[in-house]
């Protein structure tokens, strides 16, 4: 052990205790403590507090921070990835996600317990995510941009559900947040059984764990069932976080931070690693809840102690990147086999944009009405044209600017996976969103509109910093923008936990919509839209060049850093505008540009026009969809589209070359 | 006047130093070869020399300091291939070889008569103009480094550096690559940098060694000057036994 963490460690321990001890003793005088065995009948009320509320919550603080930590040390051991956990591996969600759906959908289920049904979700979660990994090698980027992809999809669908249960919403949104509130020892007994378990079956993997780490082929070589350990380890570590997910809820990132302590304390190999991992998850979660109660003080909580352990993972992400090893060269990433190339373009893009034009004339002149559809004649049309003209036009920009935010990005990484919801312009422009709800007394749109773009600048900042390090490859960048989604939907939870009127707006607007849209803003959105496309195709002999990489585009004398920052800038601008109309989840960004390259543009130029052409259309229909789909109610727009464009992305990334 | 008068030549990574004082010069017009053992720093210099991994220490090409060269004027005067060339998805032959061309008209120039010309004459001098409307990731691994050749002819530039450009070929196209970029320097009198593993391929195709061990400076001379025993041995730390062929030429084995 290093002598740093020689004098950290019991520092922490000194820390944690304290802390507890000093918020106890405020709580009732120690002098008055229940002693053990506890029976409620003689005690006071504030000993019965004392007794099954903050003595078994400071227990189970180190119980579930040491499950967490002992479960990412698995996961870390076995993927041979230092940035995987529960969380940035999309397990946690996955539970999460079953449990919502459980309590509105089918609450018998929960008669037997949370357990099995967050099991169950964070099963699904592990095995989609380690088949989407298995098809590309295990690669440790693609790994957890495959698991935050699956993980921001499973929360997107529970924000859905919830919103359309509001009577739920408050009990779902402080168990979202990871509260550790006692009432009893019964979650401290559950996960005292949990972690012994999890410790015995940790010391039985450890040797395979450590053949393992001699690579795939290497302990194939030395006769180890690669796959079986593998899938053991991995349901192993689900378990153990599922367990605190089922119990607590969703308390992210210790899972990531304290395998990288361990690791930096200087543990040597897989036995010290496991071993070393819960206890300081252990600290972690202790003096992070000790925190949030001081904090507290004696008003109640402010917010859920998850919340603050997800603030965490954002910055601790961000100092980990440099220390990943096992970069993926260009090309390993590609996802499919060759996509066919047209020999006349512009043909393709005509009828496009005719289509395109044509659809948004169908679109204002149908519609649904009470028992059937309708064909409006000259004078409703004259009626409804300035109420639907906007939000189609609007509809129509958002969706052609997030696009070409995605084949923007998408070049610049030679990455098939990047899109603006990756970078994190969309988090950061959501949490600007809800600083103005929570900060200004009943805002208006424009304040609202100046927001969410001063978010998305600062969030573009952060990982413009990191883009201008030239050495910094691609898939970094998106890792540093999926740290800054992370950081972005801890501030959230957090606020939302609130539970209030602010609480619903954000909750709202987080899924996007169209309705209240006004004519100079859509076509302030329009020129926007355009004026990007311009400057996009302008830029096409750099994204021309981009996809070859940072060896080649220098060798040609490209100006890396420059080109770099003017490309992401752009990028920025447009997500950050269409975000504010629709949320910040859409996954346009994501399937305009792969969708204009399967049908054949291939050139920068067509290909940009293009995805600008697709991702126009694809908003329109997602709008009419939400419009349409639950009548005479109204879906929100983001939602629908992210509805569509999740399971594309999972298809998207289960079929790959390899 | 030299292509490149290195001076006191210095590159650190955390906790390893890479190269160590190298001074060097080297002649113009010439195909020169960079040799050494894994990890000598042979790579590693070459990327100095492309600008593409900062330096301390003095680096002049054509008697201006690195520094000073603008990134376009430097592309224009010299070209530089990676070891591993990137995938060209969804790319023709002469798209990719037409991306040469970016040094001389940039981001917003137009794509001139000087430039088609340009890349017509670089597919001819590589013999890739047969499959010019193919895609780069159709063809075969010699073929496709003849691609990537005739992009940086395309470039225009006099010099050209290589990182180890036949390190993934078979026997026949090794010698092929070799053999078209010798070809290319001694018409046109370009001058060539190229990282190579193989002692008898750099002797054969190349005009000048340059040997690394351990981040320093082992020797440099002529092919003859290389092919000796003690030499070699004292580059790869293994002793080593030149055997001479039918027409003359020395060849090197492990003794």
């Amino acid at each position: 052990m290093r002598p740093v963490l020689r004098l950290w460690l019991p520092l922490a321990v000194v820390l944690s205790v304290a802390l507890w001890l000093v918020l106890a003793a405020r709580m009732l005088p120690v002098a008055q403590w229940p002693a053990p065995p506890f029976d409620p009948q003689v005690m006071s009320l504030d000993q019965i507090l004392m007794a099954f509320g903050m003595m078994p919550r400071g227990v189970i603080a180190l119980l579930a921070g040491a499950a967490l930590g002992l479960s990412g040390a698995i996961l870390q051991a076995v993927l041979r990835n230092p940035v995987a956990d529960p969380t940035t591996l999309g397990i946690s969600a996955g539970a999460q996600l079953a449990l919502v759906l459980a309590t509105i959908l089918a609450p018998g289920l929960l008669a037997w317990g949370r357990w099995p049904v967050a099991m169950t979700g964070a099963g699904l979660a592990a095995a989609l995510v380690l088949a989407i990994g298995a098809r590309r090698g295990f690669a440790p980027v693609t790994m957890v941009i495959a698991g935050m992809l699956v993980g921001m999809t499973a929360s997107a669908i529970a924000t859905a559900v919830t919103l359309s249960q509001g009577q739920y919403l408050l009990s779902l949104v402080i168990w979202n947040g990871g509260s550790l509130v006692q009432q009893d020892w019964s979650g401290v007994q559950a996960l005292a059984l949990v972690l012994a378990a999890g410790g015995i079956g940790a010391a039985l993997l450890a040797r395979p764990l450590r053949v393992l780490s001699l690579g795939v082929e290497g302990a194939g070589g030395l006769g180890l069932n690669v796959a079986v350990v593998r899938v053991t380890a991995v349901a192993l570590a689900a378990w153990i976080a599922a367990s605190v997910s089922a119990e607590l809820g969703l308390i992210a990132f210790v899972g990531l931070a304290a395998p990288a302590l361990a690791r930096t304390a200087g543990a040597r190999g897989i036995e010290q690693f496991l071993a070393l991992s819960p206890p300081i998850g252990a600290l972690i979660l202790s003096v992070c809840d000790g925190l949030v109660l001081a904090i507290a003080g004696q008003g109640g909580e402010m917010f859920p102690t998850g919340a603050l352990t997800g603030l965490i993972g954002g910055p601790l992400l961000i100092w980990l990147l440099p220390r990943l090893r096992g970069s993926t060269p260009p090309g390993t990433e590609a996802a499919e086999g060759p996509a066919p190339r047209l020999v006349r373009p512009v043909r393709l893009l005509v009828t496009l944009g005719i289509g395109l034009v044509l659809a948004a004339l169908i679109l204002i002149w149908i519609g649904r009405v009470p028992g059937g559809w309708a064909v409006l004649d000259w004078d409703s049309l004259r009626a409804f044209l300035p109420m639907r003209a906007p939000r189609l036009i609007a509809a129509a920009s958002a969706g052609a600017a997030l696009a070409l935010a995605g084949a923007i990005l998408q070049r610049l990484t030679a990455n098939p996976l990047a899109s603006p919801e990756v970078l994190g312009v969309s988090g950061g422009a959501s949490l600007g969103y809800a600083a103005v709800i929570f900060l200004a007394v009943a805002p208006g749109a424009a304040l609202l509109a100046i927001g969410t773009m001063a978010g998305g600048a600062v969030a573009l900042a952060l990982v413009a910093s990191f883009v201008s390090r030239r050495d910094m490859p691609a898939e970094r960048i998106l890792l540093a923008g999926i740290a800054v989604s992370a950081l972005a939907s801890a501030v959230l939870s957090a606020m939302m936990a609130v539970g209030d009127a602010r609480s619903w707006a954000i909750l709202n607007w987080l899924s996007g919509s169209s309705s209240a849209v006004t004519m100079p803003a859509a076509m302030a959105l329009a020129a926007l839209a355009a004026t990007v496309l311009g400057f996009t195709l302008a830029a096409r002999r750099w994204l021309g060049v981009l996809p070859l990489g940072a060896d080649v585009a220098g060798g040609l004398g490209l100006p890396l850093r420059r080109a770099r920052l003017i490309l992401i800038l752009l990028a920025g601008v447009a997500t950050g505008a269409a975000t504010v109309l629709v949320g910040p989840l859409s996954f346009v960004g994501l399937m305009a540009p792969h969708l204009a390259r399967r049908v054949g543009l291939a050139r920068p130029r067509d290909h940009v026009t293009g995805t600008a052409l697709i991702g126009a259309a694809l908003m329109l229909a997602a709008d009419f969809g939400a419009r349409m789909a639950g009548f005479p109610y109204e879906l929100p727009l983001g939602l629908f589209a992210s509805l569509i464009g999740a399971p594309w992305l999972i298809w998207l990334m289960m079929r790959s070359v390899r | 006047m030299s292509l490149f008068a290195i001076e006191d030549l210095v590159v650190d990574v955390p906790g390893r130093r890479l190269l160590d004082g190298i001074a060097l010069d080297l002649p113009a017009g010439r195909v020169i070869a960079l040799i050494g053992h894994n990890g000598s720093g042979k790579s590693t210099l070459l990327k100095v020399l492309a600008r593409q991994i900062p330096a301390s220490g003095r680096v002049a090409f054509e008697g201006r300091a690195l520094g000073d060269w603008h990134a376009r004027d430097y592309a224009r005067r010299l070209a530089f291939l990676p070891q591993t060339t990137p995938p060209a998805e969804g790319m023709l032959v002469r798209e990719l070889v037409a991306l040469g061309r970016y040094p001389w008209h940039g981001a917003l120039g137009r794509f001139g008569p000087r430039d088609h010309a340009a890349v017509a004459e670089a597919m001819a001098e590589c013999g890739v103009a047969a499959f010019a409307d193919r895609l780069v990731d159709t063809l075969s691994g010699g073929e496709r480094q003849r691609v990537w050749l005739a992009m940086m002819v395309a470039q225009g530039a006099g010099t050209l550096l290589l990182d180890e450009p036949i390190s993934a070929l078979d026997i026949a196209h090794q010698v092929e690559v070799l053999a078209l970029v010798r070809r290319m320097c001694h018409a046109e009198n370009r001058s060539a940098v190229i990282v190579l593993h193989e002692v008898n391929m750099a002797a054969r195709f190349c005009d000048h060694v340059v040997a690394l061990k351990g981040g320093r400076l082992a020797m440099q001379g002529s092919p003859a000057d290389l092919m000796r025993p003690a030499t070699l041995q004292d580059i790869y730390g293994l002793p080593m036994q030149v055997l001479t062929r039918d027409d003359g030429t020395p060849i090197a084995i492990p003794a």
